[in-house]
């Protein structure tokens, strides 16, 4: 099923209710909830975890987890597909920390606690699904979020969508544009902090707004 | 490090989310989160911010396999989806399906005495979402109502905390295809709530309760036995 990012709040409404009845014992709904979310989840899953049969095992894993955690989810709290999405996105993360812990340990030991993983990305990259870059202007179809990514400098963008829809460490960020690691750092802590405030100023404005008119 | 300053805390939860912060840093982030309501705040603002950003990524629908495992881990008696699902597959698949039926025919005239000291299947529940009836925030909120499948138990919760006068409360009502409704008891407006089984009539599965509601009533519940106050949230009971 297509997500597009104005139909996320929308969504969540049915997806609640949903988790609400699986976090009850109802079958059926979760059923339904997988045929609407694992379209999208799956996709999110293979960007960072590339081996498709490690990626399906995960989605498993997932599904297996939500089913048994559907009861304690609130939906006054966070939206259901960005929770459930935080969920299957760490589980990515964890997994490629897996497969570089499995044939050598801490031979790459670093100065730097932030990043040491997988080994060579590149060659993870050589392919023809959509780049970064071009999907951060797809998502920039959210309004706010886009005209804030728009703010930031190319380099802040792309350091931020290599990390964020490839799961790549700094490192592999740095390797990926030669540069030093120590500047990517900075761009993407500093990408994510005006992010935030563009974000906040956002709705700040929006809050005014609808002061004056009231 | 020092994870108590705000500013530190919340540039640790972005990288968090982003997916940049990794290796031990991450681990470590990971142990401290859980008695850190603050970190936990700031990881949820970060994933609201960012999640909508997968919105971008192109669907990609796992194959069929993957459903199934999950159902085999889930629940690893045959379901009824399951059955339901095979109805569609070619003639070949259903043959499958028909052969694991009849493998396990054997092995329960094999082991019937050990399934006759086991305890009888545990039914599905029956699960009843009460849509809000009037204006104002109930009117989009919802309550789920959850009955055993024996019918013995029934667990009801809201789906967002529901907002009432500090002098009010919730009454859960059964009500019959005719006639007065039945009260099955107070009920919480902000989490579950499981009515005890003697009020809980023994028909309610069997076509003695068509639907349930919820009305606002004053602390006690009504005190004539049948709804006073308005009903917010109702819902059809289908088996």
């Amino acid at each position: 099923m297509k997500t597009d990012p104005q139909d996320w709040p929308e969504r969540s409404r049915e997806l609640s209710q949903l988790l609400a009845r699986a976090g009850l014992g109802d079958r059926t709904a979760f059923a339904r909830f997988y045929e609407l979310t694992s379209g999208h989840l799956y996709a999110v899953v293979l960007r960072i975890q590339r081996d498709r049969a490690g990626a399906e095992d995960l989605l498993q894993e997932v599904y297996v987890s939500v089913w048994k955690a559907a009861a304690s989810f609130d939906a006054a709290r966070s939206q259901p597909l960005t929770w459930l999405t935080s969920i299957a996105r760490n589980r990515a993360i964890d997994s490629l920390r897996r497969q570089q812990a499995q044939p050598q340990t801490d031979s790459l030991s670093r100065v730097d606690d932030g990043d040491d993983e997988r080994p060579d990305p590149t060659e993870a990259l050589v392919d023809d699904a959509p780049g970064p870059l071009a999907l951060l202007s797809r998502a920039s179809d959210a309004r706010e979020l886009s005209s804030c990514m728009e703010r930031l400098t190319p380099v802040q963008r792309q350091s931020v969508a290599l990390a964020f829809f490839d799961g790549l460490s700094h490192a592999e960020v740095a390797e990926q544009l030669h540069e030093p690691l120590g500047t990517v750092k900075s761009w993407v802590r500093r990408a994510l902090m005006s992010l935030k405030s563009c974000l906040e100023r956002g709705v700040l404005r929006d809050a005014t707004r609808h002061e004056s008119e009231a | 490090m020092d994870y108590g300053r705000p500013s530190l805390a919340d540039a640790l939860a972005a990288e968090y989310v982003a997916g940049s912060l990794r290796g031990p840093a991450r681990r470590r982030f990971e142990a401290l989160l859980p008695g850190h309501p603050a970190l936990q705040a700031a990881v949820r603002d970060w994933q609201a911010r960012l999640m909508p950003l997968t919105a971008a990524l192109p669907p990609e629908p796992p194959p069929p396999e993957v459903w199934r495992k999950i159902e085999t881990r889930l629940w690893p008696q045959p379901s009824a989806s399951l059955a339901d699902a095979a109805d569609g597959l070619p003639w070949w698949r259903r043959l499958g399906v028909w052969r694991g039926l009849s493998a396990f025919a054997t092995i329960a005239a094999v082991g019937f005495a050990v399934l006759l000291a086991s305890p009888a299947p545990v039914l599905p529940p029956v699960v009843i979402v009460l849509q809000g009836t009037g204006e104002g925030q109930a009117a989009t909120s919802s309550f789920v109502a959850s009955v055993s499948g024996d019918g013995r138990a029934l667990v009801t919760r809201p789906l967002v905390q529901v907002a009432l006068e500090s002098d009010r409360v919730l009454e859960l009502w059964s009500v019959p295809p005719a006639g007065n409704p039945h009260s099955l008891g107070l009920i919480s407006a902000s989490g579950l709530t499981v009515l005890p089984r003697d009020r809980l009539p023994e028909t309610l599965l069997r076509g003695g309760t068509a639907a349930l509601a919820v009305s606002v009533e004053p602390p006690g519940g009504s005190p004539t036995g049948v709804p006073t106050g308005p009903v917010v949230f109702a819902g059809k009971v289908v088996l």
